[in-house]
């Protein structure tokens, strides 16, 4: 039957079945080809991270094993506490003494290393490697006498073999080590709470190779350091293309079949198309919720089991190299301690039987599914934003019009990419991040897990503390955002009214006829417009130099005593003001003059004729002439000087105490100084809120705008 | 009728006006001059001793170096990095000229040639896009640029950056421009069988020259003097622009002048020169659409 209508249609070949079944198969690609793409690579991270777990698991038991086996022969040949085995002495410029020490060792100074402290720690390691086939490469580097003690490395063979001293090249290794030696040291001083350096070195090479690196410690202090390299391991890609198929094509298949009852009704098509997509990606999200959390499980499973594997294969190690009797106080291997990251913090998953924790496992699980719920939501936003586009019609539409203007298009289509995606993306994105708390040290959250909502706004504009009491009174608080504002507004009129001043009697000088040396003038008097207005500002900050500015040095000329511009507010003031006016007043007199010139001298004739005085004709020919041109040089000239980043911040860098900052420097400052992204975002907001709103103002008084056409 | 000294004011008090005017407009320039061809690192022109007299320390303003010296302009190629900075500069300005200008035309011939639907809003949006503030854009872009695509200390991110920042001025800039060439030109190219893109290439484009040379002038400028976003994006020295490279002769503790005063001199030349060859047709482009009104 449906068929039958759409036949009888034929004049008009709007299907709306076929709108939405396209529609639909094309959000719904969207929707699970998004999802199904952001599940893969949370499993590939999973997986990586279980490799890395794994592996720092192994670098866990290689260390402990090193230590046992360093610690024990060490203890032979030189008992505990004698000061010649404090490492303090290596220097602590990290690794800058490299070469000093190397040189120092060179001359013999270094103590020498005993054969049976580097027979222990070679045998341990070359028992190691012998039982773990997936690591490549092991070297243990000793921080006294700059050595290698022991190495695996193909690359440490013949006359390069462990032991020897670490050569120039192989400084990185060293330094490496003494960082991680440092990062130790500091963590153990550290205040509870305060920022902890990576404990453990680790970098990941093409193929899954893993390159990691643990201190060695004795009696408290790092004296080396064990690396080990992993073999590469190819990581399968993990794309589920049998579930995406599955769960693209059921809704389409499912509205498919709807429709032949349906027909080409156009709502219950799409009421129908829009429930089938939201159900697929409904349950979508259930399943990728479940296959993550399989995976986490995995992963806890594989590090538990690889625990309790390497465990007994150092045990039987140390056996097998008669270790276990020098044990520092028969500790046993604290093998529940090595599932750690790279601060050598537990990871908590896996309880000291060797057991997985469900409840921490759980808590996993709940954030995964909450990420994966707020993704999926927004998926299905999007994708139904798509459905109704090409459902309801407006896709064909846009086809139409765009391959009926396609060479309009064509020809803008470049610029407006750009512009897209350089201009007005970073701008909403830039709002949006007005609305976060991001800072540097979570830039790797999302948007949605720093929202604060308006905090920021409300930060900024109920905060009314524009003056402050201290001990000598009352004072600005310069850091006030109506300081600031205030300070901006005073700064843009300042300069803008000198400039028109200066430029407009410029101009109306040297538009007088027969005046002599006019194009010299003209030509010189238009040199700070020409100069780029950076080094204008670092020329002024030279000039303003408070003991050998040149300025002061007039001044002490003339027999007045010098200033510190930049220690008092209305001095720094000055001093940008000056620079400023120094740089705009040509663009003015430039406007003006090329008003002034045409105006045709007839006019100023019949004025004459009509005994109009010299007054008279500049107020009624003069200046109404001028207001075209001027208007929107002076509109042009508030945003720039609003705006007038350079001057601020290279003359007097907002000194003194943030007293001469404008807002956008303020906004820098908060952004690339003080790091907070989010807030610096939120007052830039408010600047483009208040040029908006003076661009709409100056747009309805003047009509500037009005050359759109 | 009345004589010219009623009419006109008298002109001798006006030259002392302009005279003075000038003085200060020169006066800086002078001064970088001095330094720079004083063969020091010092911001004085001449040391004035404790007990100085008029004379000495009259000297000390004049803007003339005691003694002549290029050992500035020399060491900045020969032992600072200033010649790479400058290659940096060159790069960045002269792609962004060539895809600002490429860019503008092609985008500032559609909206000036074609009626298609979003051309108003299009247009507004080159406008509107001038008011967004610099740093409401700078912390996204550096997200962008930075951290997603990894183009920090990159000549491709820099690039991009200034070119869409040139682009709104020069589609508005080149669109008015195009709006004064007759249509019956192409018209009858067009009834002699040439191609869309053959009219706009070798018709409309050689009769824009002015227009493509300001736009050119323009794009060029911005690259070429731009100083906070090269100085957010380029983080390795040996990336930094002119303009990045100058401040870290004078930033900070930093107090190399000589070099500074000698390498503000090689960057400005070519703009000035450049801007005072142009500047005529800049003014008429910025004033273009008032004046017509």
């Amino acid at each position: 039957m449906a068929r039958d209508n759409s036949e009888q249609r034929a004049a008009r070949p709007v299907s709306h079945r076929r709108r939405f079944l396209i529609g639909l198969a094309v959000a719904a690609l969207l929707a699970v080809g998004l999802g199904a793409v952001l599940l893969a690579g949370a499993q590939t991270a999973e997986r990586r991270e279980r490799a890395e777990r794994r592996a720092l698991v192994t670098l866990s038991t290689l260390a402990a094993v090193v230590d046992r086996a360093s610690g024990g022969s060490v203890q032979e040949a030189a008992p505990a506490g004698t000061p010649a085995e404090t490492p303090a002495e290596t220097p602590a410029e990290g690794g800058m003494g490299l070469g000093a020490e190397i040189a120092a060792a060179e001359q013999g100074q270094a103590p020498a290393p005993t054969d049976a402290e580097a027979g222990a720690i070679r045998k341990a390691v070359e028992g190691f490697a012998a039982a773990h086939p997936e690591v490549a490469a092991i070297r243990v580097v000793e921080f006294e006498g700059i050595r290698l003690a022991a190495s695996t490395s193909a690359a440490d063979q013949g006359a390069k073999a462990a032991p020897r001293r670490l050569e120039r090249d192989e400084k990185p290794l060293y330094d490496l080590g003494q960082r991680l030696r440092a990062a130790v040291e500091s963590n153990r001083q550290g205040a509870e709470g305060a920022a902890r350096a990576p404990e453990l070195g680790f970098e990941r090479h093409p193929n899954g190779v893993l390159a990691l690196a643990a201190p060695v410690e004795r009696g408290g202090e790092v004296i080396g350091m064990v690396q080990m390299e992993t073999r590469a391991i190819p990581e399968p890609p993990s794309f589920a293309w049998l579930p995406f198929a599955a769960f693209w094509l059921a809704p389409v298949i499912a509205l498919l079949l709807l429709s032949f009852v349906l027909g080409e009704r156009r709502w219950p098509l799409a009421t129908a198309a829009a429930l089938f997509l939201i159900l697929a990606l409904f349950f979508y999200g259930r399943y990728a919720t479940d296959v993550l959390k399989a995976e986490r499980r995995a992963s806890g499973q594989a590090v538990a089991a690889q625990i309790g594997d390497e465990s007994k294969k150092a045990e039987a190690l140390l056996a097998q190299l008669a270790l276990s009797s020098n044990r520092p106080a028969g500790q046993p291997l604290a093998s529940t301690l090595w599932d750690v990251d790279l601060y050598r913090q537990s990871r908590g998953l896996i309880g000291a039987s060797g057991a997985l924790d469900e409840g921490k496992l759980g808590e996993l699980a709940g954030v995964d599914a909450g990420r994966m719920t707020r993704s999926v939501g927004l998926l299905a936003l999007l994708s139904l934003v798509l459905l109704a586009f090409v459902g309801l019609g407006w896709a064909a539409r846009t086809g139409a019009a765009l391959v009926e203007y396609r060479a309009a298009y064509a020809y803008t289509l470049p610029a407006l990419i750009g512009m897209l995606f350089l201009v007005f993306f970073p701008f909403f994105y830039g709002i949006a991040l007005s609305f976060t708390n991001a800072n540097i040290y979570n830039t790797d959250k999302t948007i949605f897990e720093t929202w604060v909502g308006l905090q920021n706004f409300q930060e900024i504009v109920s905060d009314f503390h524009i003056v402050q009491h201290t001990p000598n009174g009352l004072a600005w608080n310069y850091q006030n955002f109506y300081y600031t504002l205030l300070f901006t507004i005073v700064w843009t009129v300042a300069n803008v009214a000198i400039g028109v001043t200066l430029g407009l009697a410029l101009a109306l000088t040297l538009n007088l006829k027969d005046f002599a040396l006019r194009p010299l003038y003209r030509v010189l008097l238009i040199l700070p417009w020409a100069m780029p207005n950076y080094i204008t500002a670092l020329i002024f900050k030279g000039m303003f130099h408070r003991q050998f500015g040149v300025i002061n040095q007039i001044l002490q000329t003339v027999g007045l005593p010098a200033v510190a511009w930049f220690d008092h507010p209305f001095s720094s003031f000055l001093a940008v003001l000056t620079t400023n006016a120094w740089l705009s007043f040509p663009f003015m007199m430039v406007i003006a003059l090329g008003a002034l010139q045409s105006i045709p001298a007839d006019l100023y004739e019949a004025a004459r004729v009509d005994g109009a005085s010299r007054w008279q004709q500049f107020r009624s020919i003069t200046l109404p002439s001028l207001k075209p041109a001027l208007v929107p040089a002076i509109i042009l000239s508030v945003i720039w000087t609003f705006n007038q980043f350079n001057v601020i911040y290279l003359v007097s860098a907002g000194d003194p105490g943030h007293s001469t900052e404008i807002l956008i420097t303020q906004s820098y400052k908060l952004a690339f100084e003080q790091y907070r992204y989010g807030y610096a975002a939120a007052y830039s907001a408010i600047i483009f809120l208040i040029l908006f709103a003076y661009g709409t103002w100056q747009n309805r008084v003047t009509g500037a705008t009005e050359a759109i056409g | 009728m009345r004589s010219r000294r009623n009419d006109e004011p008298v002109h001798w008090p006006l030259h002392i006006f302009v005279l003075f005017m000038v003085l200060i407009t020169v006066y800086p320039i002078l001064w970088v001059l001095t330094i720079a061809f004083s063969g020091g690192q010092s911001l004085v022109i001449a040391d004035v001793p404790t007990d100085a007299t008029a004379v000495d320390r009259l000297r000390a303003v004049i803007p003339w170096p005691t003694h002549l010296s290029i050992d500035n302009f020399r060491s900045l190629f020969a032992d600072q990095p200033f010649g790479r900075w400058l290659l940096n500069s060159v790069l960045v300005a002269g792609l962004t000229t060539i895809l600002g200008v490429f860019l503008a035309c092609t985008a500032a011939y559609a909206f000036s040639r074609f009626r298609f639907p979003g051309r108003r809003a299009g247009l507004m949006a080159f406008l509107v896009s001038q008011m967004f503030p610099g740093t409401l854009m700078l912390i996204p872009l550096y997200i962008i640029i930075v951290q997603w695509l990894g183009l920090g200390s990159s000549y491709i991110g820099l690039v991009l950056i200034y070119t869409v920042t040139a682009i709104p001025f020069c589609v508005w800039m080149m669109k008015g421009y195009f709006d004064t060439i007759p249509k019956e030109l192409e018209e009858s190219a067009l009834i002699d069988g040439a191609s869309q893109a053959t009219i706009f290439f070798r018709i409309v484009l050689p009769l824009a020259k002015p227009a493509v040379a300001v736009t050119a002038l323009f794009s060029f400028m911005t690259g070429w003097n731009e100083f906070i976003q090269a100085a957010t994006f380029m983080n390795r020295e040996d990336m930094y622009t002119g303009p990045v490279g100058l401040r870290f002769f004078v930033g900070g503790f930093s107090q190399q002048w000589g070099y500074f005063a000698a390498g503000s001199i090689i960057a400005a030349i070519p703009v000035m020169a450049l801007f005072l060859f142009l500047q005529k047709y800049l003014v008429s482009g910025l004033t273009a659409g008032a004046v017509k009104g």
